[in-house]
């Protein structure tokens, strides 16, 4: 075995001995210079670095040893989420709601409705006294259920078994549709930061259609989900660059894309503004009757505005669970404001008469606060009593018919009974 | 988008494949080089003391790529391969795959397939390059030898990313997943020590391009080592998906 280039011996200059050995040297420094160039046009067309100032960078990959420097910069410095390239950088743009009311409408799909489309029956997951005990839970087919408590209630343990990703200790999950048809939408969704927002749609979306639809029609099905969550114009952003609320978006937009028949969504609006949570919830009234959402929630509100059946959960059991209304009407005493112009103490003593009026008291000078014994009987009542009397009414709006007031009453009731049946504090 | 071009995505818009190439290549340019020119630069380093070495021989050369590769390299290679193993790592990313996927082996194979090739082919290209450092220096290396070695190598590493993947079924946390693969793969050659199972050891294939080329030894005695490494990683993929099945996120 000879060397291709000749062996040599008592060179006269210090490195005239390192001549004979450069077509060998040559790529060592082609290799470690390259290294050093690419890092650094990387670090100069990056709109931002990690960990450090991108001066601070520079001095790294120039001054630490070759290629320490620049192998430092690749993994602690160099910014994944695709802003140094040609990405689009626009701030997207929401779409109308109507617009994506019905670009929902169009990528829902119509489905016979059963009666049932989950049941869950003495569902128990103990972490130590805290977690979800004995639990069932009815939830009709095509209806938007919202899933109510308070912080550590035990939601996200529930969806988390209901979605399969939790095991429960005892009890069981019945669902009515093909496990392939439900979909599961994180409260912090998480993708891998150097894909695109459309990238990803199209691998959730190759993930749960094995039978992958010819390409112009999924890469419509993409476009259609992603303008469904108002993300059109961030379609070739990477992920690495979206802001929390949109990456909650892109969540949603994941969960839709399979065009799933139970959606199960985890605090979906947390992370979006007033603007983007009403948009939001717009989209999930939608989906009423097309397929079934359960959704979880501490907004109270948004709750009262979507759902039709509602579940309260309390330390881990559930405290209630029926429909919306039935909840405030069972644990609220209804009661209105009523404005009236002139002198409001002619009003309150015709109202006080009446049978089904439980009280009257003088809440300001021209305003009264009734309590009725039904919601019916007042809403029926009230003007026939205004009219009766001559007198002419400014305004009459339910007071505190709302359903934290309910859930208030609800969780206050359980304090110091244990009930039975459908609603069990 | 399929799991497999989300692998070669991942390997090539990260530093992933960037990093594992490099880190080979310049092994397989410098360690040559440092072979050859070791007696200079000891005799620099020593003010005039007279040191005198044995010629570097070819076989020198490879042994000492293979024995740097075997470090720095797996190092690298193990780092990469956890890091997009342990997709349990983020509960977000976890939901995401796990929820829409019918098994756990359909996450694991693209990711132990992407790996174990990208780094078969950066150990390719660290040996390519010695070879050619070797050759401009030293002397030719036997083509049979370095390739059969080759060979030991890539099963070594496949065997290497077999472990990360039982790791990261073990440990959530990318470093953590690591250190156990690298605690293991370290750990092994502890092993070889005992008489009767040092043939068997995956961990002998690691100096095995060395011994071939240097001709001490011939492919067959590499073949119980070879058998167990592939067994014992076709064992680990097993054991991860069983495991990556009962974890809950």
């Amino acid at each position: 075995m000879t060397a291709l280039w000749p062996q040599t011996s008592g060179p006269s200059h210090p490195l005239a001995h390192l001549l004979p050995a450069l077509p060998a040297l040559i790529p060592v420094l082609v290799l470690l210079l390259g290294l050093d160039v690419y890092c650094l046009v990387n670090l100069v067309r990056a709109k931002s670095v990690r960990n450090a100032p991108k001066l601070a960078w520079a001095i790294v990959i120039l001054c630490v040893s070759a290629p320490l420097g620049a192998i430092l910069y690749l993994f602690f410095g160099m910014d994944r989420s695709g802003s140094s390239g040609g990405a689009v950088t626009r701030p997207p743009r929401a779409a109308a709601p109507t617009a994506r009311v019905q670009a929902a409408q169009a990528v829902v799909r119509t489905a016979g409705l059963a009666q049932l489309a989950l049941t869950a029956t003495g569902l128990t997951r103990d972490y130590g006294g805290t977690g979800l005990f004995d639990v069932d839970l009815a939830v009709p087919r095509g209806s938007i259920y919202g899933l109510v408590g308070l912080n550590g209630a035990g939601k996200t343990t529930l969806l988390s078994i209901i979605a399969g990703t939790r095991h429960a200790d005892r009890g069981s999950v019945s669902v009515a549709v093909d496990r392939r048809q439900i979909a599961v939408c994180p409260d912090v969704p998480d993708f891998d930061s150097w894909l695109t927002a459309a990238e990803v749609l199209d691998l959730a979306r190759s993930l749960v259609a094995p039978a992958t639809p010819p390409a112009v029609r999924g890469a419509a099905e993409v476009t259609t989900a992603l303008r469904t969550v108002g993300l059109a114009d961030a379609a070739n952003r990477r992920v690495g660059g979206l802001s929390r609320g949109m990456l909650q978006r892109l969540g949603l937009a994941c969960a839709l894309v399979g065009d799933p028949e139970l959606l199960i969504l985890d605090e979906p609006m947390s992370a979006l503004d007033p603007a983007g949570r009403a948009d939001m919830l717009s989209l999930v009234a939608a989906m009423r009757g097309t397929r079934t959402v359960i959704f979880s929630s501490h907004i109270l509100a948004d709750v009262q505005r979507v759902a039709d059946q509602v579940g309260i959960l309390r330390d881990g059991r559930l405290l209630y669970e029926g429909s919306t209304r039935e909840l405030m009407d069972t644990y609220l005493t209804p009661s209105w404001l009523l404005r009236v112009a002139g002198n409001a103490e002619p009003v309150a003593a015709a109202l006080a008469a009446q049978s089904w009026v439980t009280k009257v008291e003088r809440a300001e000078p021209d305003m009264l606060k009734v309590q009725a014994t039904s919601i019916e009987d007042g809403e029926r009542g009230i003007p026939a009593v205004i009219s009766g009397c001559g007198a002419r009414q400014v305004s009459c709006e339910p007071a505190a018919a709302d359903l934290e007031s309910a859930f208030l009453a609800l969780t206050a009731a359980s304090e110091t009974a244990v009930m039975t049946g459908r609603a069990r504090p | 988008m399929s799991l497999w071009r989300l692998e070669w995505l991942r390997l090539v818009r990260t530093p992933r494949a960037l990093s594992l190439g490099a880190v080979y290549l310049a092994i397989g340019l410098i360690e040559p080089v440092a072979t050859r020119y070791v007696s200079t630069i000891v005799g620099h380093a020593s003010h005039g003391a007279v040191i005198r070495l044995p010629k570097p021989t070819p076989a020198d050369a490879l042994s000492s790529y293979v024995s740097e590769a075997a470090l720095v390299g797996l190092i690298v290679l193990v780092a990469v391969a956890a890091s997009a193993l342990g997709f349990d790592s983020s509960p977000g990313l976890a939901a995401f795959f796990r929820t829409r996927v019918r098994s756990m082996w359909q996450l694991v194979a693209p990711r132990f397939v992407a790996y174990a090739a990208a780094g078969a082919l950066a150990y390719l290209t660290g040996t390519l390059a010695a070879w050619y450092e070797t050759r401009l220096l030293i002397g030719s290396l036997p083509a049979a030898g370095l390739f059969a070695g080759v060979l030991c190598g890539v099963v070594y590493l496949a065997f290497a990313v077999a472990v990360t993947a039982l790791a990261t079924s073990l440990a959530r946390n990318t470093v953590a997943s690591a250190g156990i693969t690298l605690a293991i793969l370290l750990a092994l050659p502890l092993l070889a020590d005992i008489h009767v199972i040092a043939n068997w050891v995956p961990s002998a294939l690691v100096g095995a391009p060395a011994d071939l080329v240097a001709g001490t030894q011939h492919l067959s005695h590499f073949l119980p080592a070879l058998a167990v490494a592939a067994v014992a990683a076709a064992a680990a993929l097993a054991l991860a998906v069983v495991q990556l099945r009962a974890r809950e996120i």
